[in-house]
């Protein structure tokens, strides 16, 4: 197995706040690699330096075998940002459109996979509705599937299931396990904690580090615990100590 | 209504100021650069417009004392509006008016002085000029009239003087043909320059900027694109004022409007690049809103648009070669007022082309700059 995801003593500061601090983070390929922590615990910072839209003040950052930024990556990879961050002026169709355009997709590949992802999604009755008329939970499903659009083999999913319902978001599960069948990586930031229990690995950030590593199953023998919360909580208490 | 809650929301509005100190400075600075600007650029009359005198008048002797009325209305024209220069050649003096090199010439024909002192014949100024700005010939030709007038009085003749006006350019204009122009390159400026201002720090704020960028999408090509849309923009947007202008408001057009268009979807590609350059200094759209009078003030008043650049005091009017709708302005004014056609407006259109250039690319290296 390869690495599609590696960075060493990665450190980013805004001026004087230390968001990322010394975060040494392994990817593999095809692998559910979830970073979990609270809100400000660093997770956006990470993905922001890992697709190349901050540059680290320290340490270094290889994605897809190349050191970050490499614009090179970008038509592998998938963003779905945390933040609705969608033109609210287009319609869902128009958006997906925009994005299977600048992605060089042909007119057909782009009709496809346009509605294969809005039935995904489950917007096909919205689809010429405008993005700023839609509820919240609709706008991260538009967002998600603008991230799919040109089959990326690395994925970035910045909190994707906030805002989402429970049923809906056992659908995205499901898709993303089916992605994972495909050989799709993907690197999923989220501060629920159960829902970690699908990944292949989790890493618990805290305070811009990884306090721990591994797949759900060690981390919660390591900390004899039930629950990932648990777990996370029982891993702070230790680095509190240490 | 209670008093306590009325004053819970006043105090967080100037919480809401403490904390967004650029406002509360704006409300300072704004209304003096306001009062700067409008004061500087409107206390000017119209001054040191160039204008040659060809005089073949040789005077005449009267109880052999020599007088010449051409020298004696030479000296009485108004210093301060007319910049003089003397030449020999009408011919010559005219090209310059042509190549709009000066605005005018007053030519005094040979015998001028005799046939007034003699009331022979109505002694005939010859006026060529270039009346395509209204705002800066009305004066110059006025103060020639004062200068005949006065120094026929002085002389105590009745004889009339005839001032034969010639224009090259802008007969028959009136305020409208000469405004329009300038309303087209203003509108184009301020409406490019907010739509993109706005929407670019919307798409900062949105996050949907980082998004395109996390895309193959470069830099550069995002800005093309802006520029490319807000061009096309400015095309569409000049012609349906183009038609209003013909068709309601009866303005003339004397050249190829083509050429105006190409000068507005430049002016527009500039105002654009300007926009994209001020939203990074913007943290929200409230705070674009806040660079309006830093973006409309000096176009308003130094550009040329409404008032004419040589009643600018003479220290400050470098600052209009700094406003890129002086360019347009003056460009548009000599294609669809004076007829002039790309061989006499290329100075502005590369004036143009710079601005776009240096300001283009200082955008996308703007975007590039990553935290």
């Amino acid at each position: 197995m390869k690495y599609i995801i590696q960075t060493t003593q990665l450190v980013k500061k805004f001026g004087t706040i230390t968001a990322v601090n010394g975060v040494d983070l392994t990817v593999l390929e095809g692998e559910i690699y979830g970073l979990l922590g609270p809100n400000g615990a660093g997770k956006t910072t990470v993905i922001r330096l890992l697709s190349g839209l901050l540059i680290p003040t320290s340490g270094e950052v290889y994605v897809l075998g190349k050191k970050m930024p490499d614009k090179s990556t970008a038509p592998n990879i998938g963003y779905m940002p945390q933040e609705i961050a969608l033109d609210v002026g287009l319609t869902v169709q128009e958006l997906m459109e925009f994005y299977g355009e600048i992605f060089g997709l042909s007119k057909n590949t782009i009709k496809q996979k346009e509605k294969e992802l809005l039935k995904f999604v489950d917007l096909e009755a919205w689809k010429n509705t405008l993005i700023g008329d839609l509820s919240g939970g609709m706008k991260h499903r538009v967002s998600l599937a603008c991230a799919l659009i040109h089959e990326p083999s690395l994925l970035f999913l910045d909190e994707p299931t906030v805002g989402v319902d429970p049923e809906l978001r056992f659908t995205f599960w499901a898709h993303f396990h089916a992605l994972k069948e495909k050989g799709t990586t993907i690197l999923i930031t989220t501060h629920y904690m159960d829902e970690a229990r699908r990944c292949d690995r989790i890493g618990f950030i805290r305070k811009g580090r990884i306090i721990a590593e591994g797949n759900p199953a060690e981390l919660l023998s390591k900390t004899k615990t039930d629950s990932l919360e648990d777990a996370f909580v029982e891993f702070s208490k230790q680095k509190v100590v240490q | 209504m209670k008093v306590y809650r009325c004053r819970a929301v006043a105090k967080r509005i100037f919480r809401d100021l403490k904390n967004d100190r650029r406002t509360p400075a704006l409300m300072f600075v704004a209304p003096l650069f306001a009062m700067a600007v409008f004061g500087l650029a409107f206390s000017g009359e119209v001054k040191d417009v160039p204008v040659i005198v060809v005089n073949n008048d040789d005077g005449f002797i009267i109880q052999g004392t020599h007088i010449s009325l051409s020298e004696e209305i030479i000296s009485s024209l108004g210093e301060e509006i007319i910049d003089l220069r003397i030449a020999d050649s009408v011919d010559e003096a005219q090209k310059e008016v042509e190549d709009g090199e000066v605005l005018a010439v007053i030519a005094f024909p040979e015998h001028f002085t005799e046939e007034v002192m003699n009331s022979s014949s109505p002694g005939k100024i010859q006026v060529i000029i270039d009346k395509s700005n209204v705002n800066v010939a009305t004066p110059v030709l006025k103060s020639v009239s004062n200068a005949v007038f006065s120094t026929v009085e002085k002389m105590g003749k009745k004889a009339p003087v005839i001032i034969d006006e010639d224009p090259i350019y802008g007969e028959n204009v009136d305020f409208m043909d000469y405004f329009f122009p300038g309303i087209l390159s203003f509108v184009a400026y301020l409406l490019t320059i907010l739509l993109t201002l706005i929407s670019f720090v919307s798409e900062r704020v949105s996050g949907t900027l980082d998004r395109l960028l996390a895309t193959p999408l470069q830099e550069s090509e995002i800005v093309a694109g802006y520029a490319l849309a807000f061009g096309s923009l400015g095309i569409v947007q000049s012609a349906f004022l183009l038609t209003v202008g013909v068709f309601v408001f009866d303005i003339t057009i004397v050249g190829n409007v083509m050429v105006a268009f190409v000068v507005i979807a430049l002016l527009a590609v500039v105002s654009q690049s300007l926009g994209i350059l001020l939203s990074g200094l913007a943290k929200r759209e409230s705070q674009a809103i806040q660079f309006f009078p830093f973006v409309v003030l000096p176009a308003f008043l130094l550009s040329g648009i409404f008032w004419p650049i040589e009643a600018i005091p003479s220290w400050l009017r470098p600052v209009s070669y700094l406003v890129p709708p002086t360019y347009a302005v003056d460009a548009c004014r000599d294609v669809m007022v004076r007829g002039w056609g790309l061989d006499k407006v290329w100075v502005d259109i590369v004036a143009l082309i710079g601005f776009a250039s240096v300001f283009l690319t200082i955008s996308v290296l703007s975007l590039k700059r990553r935290g």
